[in-house]
């Protein structure tokens, strides 16, 4: 069983390593999805959002970390 | 194969073959510091053991894969690529920026013998049993992330098969280097490979996701390059904007 809970415990790493930055993505595909089906955005807007938003949670979240070191 | 096709088969094995040599190296380590302290044979049956379960779950998941919408694939592996790409891009600049201190080969290799060696103290009897386990845990695991990421680079255009043959190289690679040297891969430039692999899959991400959401990207997967290239700057900018001196960051 700890094995087992090891192999989770691993799995949700490797995509929760910074919870910030994950909470941010999830956040930004739901808005962009938002923004191209309510909202009626051309595919591009939503795609340079997707990519835009990308950028800053990196540069964001990698700040933040290297501020409380 | 066509030329556009190329355009993202030559990405997905580059990204394949190369966050596999991370991990490869990292299980390697492990195997080798089992294999110091305990011989070959519960090294040996520990990684088999794990390659084992690792093909159980391939044959077990990899069917259900077709049967999925590619849409649906796109957008899931998309933002998992995100949350995965995104994250290796983040602590390998923090690394590269000296905020976090380099993965290091020997230390883990040291760290190992001695947990190896301690727990060898406190049950003598089973030492072959826990030094055996601990091989089939560090294959496993980073056997499982070589899997997520071929299947993540190699699903979205039917080419799991080139990325898989990417890993494959990857794995003999590492095995034949490190038969050879006999000892932790401490020279292999693991934090350059894990930038580029981030930025690899933080591009795929964004590339898979946009797709999953309907959007038509212009020039088609050419736009995957160009995503390369604006997270790879992005990435580097950073990590010069956050260096610190080398004596703060150790």
């Amino acid at each position: 069983m700890d094995i087992l809970k090891e192999v989770v415990s691993e799995l949700v790493k490797m995509f929760v390593a910074d919870a910030r930055l994950s909470v941010a993505v999830l956040v930004l595909v739901g808005a962009v999805a938002l923004l191209l089906d309510v909202g009626h955005a051309a595919p591009l807007v939503g795609g340079a959002v997707l990519l835009g938003g990308c950028l800053v949670i990196l540069a964001a979240v990698t700040a933040a970390t290297a501020r409380k070191r | 194969m066509d030329g556009m096709t190329w355009t993202v088969a030559a990405p997905a094995v580059g990204a394949a073959f190369t966050a596999s040599v991370v991990e490869v190296v990292e299980a390697f380590t492990i195997v080798l510091a089992v294999a110091t302290l305990r011989g070959w044979r519960p090294a040996v049956a520990g990684t088999a053991a794990a390659l084992a379960v690792l093909a159980l779950l391939v044959v077990i998941l990899g069917p259900l894969l077709g049967r999925v919408p590619l849409e649906a694939l796109q957008l899931v592996i998309g933002v998992l690529l995100l949350l995965f790409g995104m994250g290796w891009l983040r602590k390998a600049v923090l690394r590269s920026a000296g905020v976090l201190a380099l993965h290091d080969e020997e230390a883990a290799f040291a760290a190992e013998t001695k947990a190896l060696t301690e727990e060898g103290r406190k049950n003598p009897a089973s030492l072959d049993w826990i030094a055996g386990l601990g091989a089939f845990k560090a294959v496993l695991l980073e056997g499982l992330e070589v899997i997520f990421i071929v299947i993540a680079v190699g699903a979205g255009r039917g080419m799991l098969g080139a990325a898989a043959l990417g890993a494959a190289a990857a794995c003999a690679a590492v095995l034949m280097v490190g038969a050879i040297v006999h000892k932790p891969l401490s020279k292999v430039p693991e934090n350059t490979l894990k930038f580029g692999v981030g930025v690899m899959l933080s591009s795929f991400g964004v590339f898979w996701t946009g797709e999953g959401l309907g959007i038509e990207w212009p020039g088609a997967d050419l736009a995957l390059l160009v995503f390369a290239v604006v997270f790879l700057v992005a990435g580097a900018g950073l990590a010069t904007l956050l260096r610190r001196p080398a004596a703060e960051a150790a």
